[in-house]
């Protein structure tokens, strides 16, 4: 779902930058006042082990391989697509500048599909879902549907683009992602049961926000 | 994605020493950003070409390996390569070969020579600069070049922290294999597989949330406040890194001005294939 240099025209790369330059905003600014001076070391590290678990490729029936992108997980973890957001930002900034894996000049898009839509679908499904069919169904049915829903985004970009049309983008990405989905549905619930059985404080929906 | 623990390996070449990697750490970064820019807002194929010409010179002067940065760059197609592959067949244009249903259009085909060689001159710049710029500098460029500080605090510290996770991942696959365990055999249920791997990435986050705390104390312990900042080495860049940057600029601005007016002269290479 990386979209790579070249693919989408300069003006609208810019139109994604100011997006996400304004998600930073915000971002930074619910950092300060959540996590205070513990933000940075905390949102950098967990950066760097989410670089590695986007890493680690899962064979998925019917003959391809997929990894786990954690936007949504990262968002229900601390209950804010903005943590999200600051993570995905610097691990796909590097991405593309060491790996080449997804453009400089498409990072806005790239972060606005994974992060702040990926990140807000999963958090708002999962609270949406919560009360009515339980934590850990809701956080499946939210990673699943942030897959879904961000490569729906970039199937979508891509067309604004005029680099592949609505009719055979649309389709094709979102059929490759209700199974790439499926993983991400799978491996968020089980690290986030095995966060609340190790860790309950980390979880914010521990902390009595949910 | 690519493997993580080739950032290793990325790392020792570019501690190398050559013109290249010589070079001020902001200044590859920009000039990198800038061929990027000018290879996406071409429309005909001269520029991207003559720019590719340019940056295998670069490769060479980098002392970097053809061989190994052409891998590189095949690794990285497969996701822009699927979409580029899909172009000849559903652009509508001129149809210049047709089998049944399937056809090829003139337009389609042309632009998907396009976005691939928009695609290998980006990668190559970036291999080039990822291949001569340790993960450090390319940070404390973005530091000096006044990113937000959270931002770039971020950046610098999950960098540093990179490594760690590399080993990390490589001592739990060591493991793993140690026990014959694989993501990829058949002789254990496909669930239970699954499940390992979910446990090993939810092992994976709350390593890096507790080490993300530990970090933090230990930070805290050495006088780190809201109101620290990161120390830069004040380091200027020197001539021959504005003489790198200019000689950039100065071909880029030639081949505009050539295709501004010889465009006719140049042929297939001068066209307009852009349908965006």
């Amino acid at each position: 779902m990386h979209i790579p240099d070249g693919f989408i025209p300069i003006a609208q790369c810019l139109v994604y930058y100011v997006i996400l330059i304004v998600a930073l905003y915000f971002s930074v600014k619910w950092a300060r006042s959540n996590l205070d001076e513990k933000r940075i070391p905390l949102l950098a590290v967990l950066a760097a082990g989410i670089f590695a678990i986007m890493s680690m490729n899962m064979p998925i029936p019917f003959g391809t391989s997929g990894h786990m992108v954690g936007g949504a997980l990262v968002a229900i973890v601390f209950l804010a697509p903005e943590a999200a957001v600051l993570v995905f930002t610097v691990v796909l900034l590097i991405q593309a500048l060491i790996f080449g894996d997804g453009g400089i000049t498409a990072l806005g898009a790239n972060v606005l599909n994974m992060a702040i839509i990926g990140g807000s679908v999963g958090l708002f499904t999962f609270k949406g879902l919560n009360g009515a069919i339980g934590k850990y169904p809701a956080a499946g049915i939210a990673a699943w549907l942030a897959t879904v829903v961000a490569a729906f985004a970039c199937a979508i970009e891509m067309a604004i683009a005029g680099t592949f049309p609505m009719n055979i983008g649309i389709p094709s990405m979102i059929l490759y992602h209700v199974f790439i989905g499926i993983i991400e549905a799978v491996l968020t619930v089980i690290v986030l049961v095995a966060l609340d059985k190790f860790r309950p404080d980390l979880l914010a929906w521990n902390k009595g926000d949910a | 994605m690519p493997d993580i623990t080739q950032i290793v390996r990325f790392d020792d070449l570019a501690s190398k020493d050559s013109p290249i990697h010589n070079l001020e750490g902001r200044i590859k970064l920009i000039s990198t950003i800038f061929i990027i820019l000018v290879c996406v807002v071409s429309k005909e194929l001269f520029i991207p070409i003559i720019l590719e010409i340019f940056l295998l010179i670069i490769l060479k002067r980098a002392k970097l390996s053809y061989i190994d940065s052409f891998k590189r760059l095949l690794m990285l197609l497969p996701f822009g390569g699927a979409i580029i592959i899909f172009q000849p067949f559903i652009q509508p244009g001129n149809i210049i070969w047709s089998y049944s249903w399937l056809h090829v259009t003139d337009v389609g085909l042309n632009w998907a020579i396009l976005l691939l060689v928009r695609m290998i001159v980006s990668l190559t710049a970036i291999i080039i600069y990822s291949s001569t710029t340790p993960l450090q500098e390319m940070a404390s460029s973005f530091r000096k070049l006044k990113m937000p500080r959270d931002l770039a605090m971020i950046l610098s510290i999950m960098v540093r922290f990179l490594f760690l996770f590399v080993d990390e991942l490589a001592a739990i696959r060591k493991s793993q294999k140690s026990r014959n365990f694989s993501i990829h055999s058949k002789n254990t249920p496909y669930k239970w597989r699954v499940k390992q791997v979910g446990y090993t990435i939810g092992m994976m986050f709350l390593k890096a949330y507790e080490q993300g705390e530990r970090v933090h104390k230990s930070m805290v312990s050495r006088g780190f406040s809201d109101a620290s900042e990161m120390f830069d080495e004040k380091k200027s860049p020197e001539k021959s890194d504005y003489a790198y940057l200019v000689t950039i600029i100065i071909i880029v601005i030639i081949l505009e001005i050539i295709i501004f007016n010889y465009s006719g002269q140049l042929g297939y290479f001068g066209q307009n294939f852009a349908i965006n």
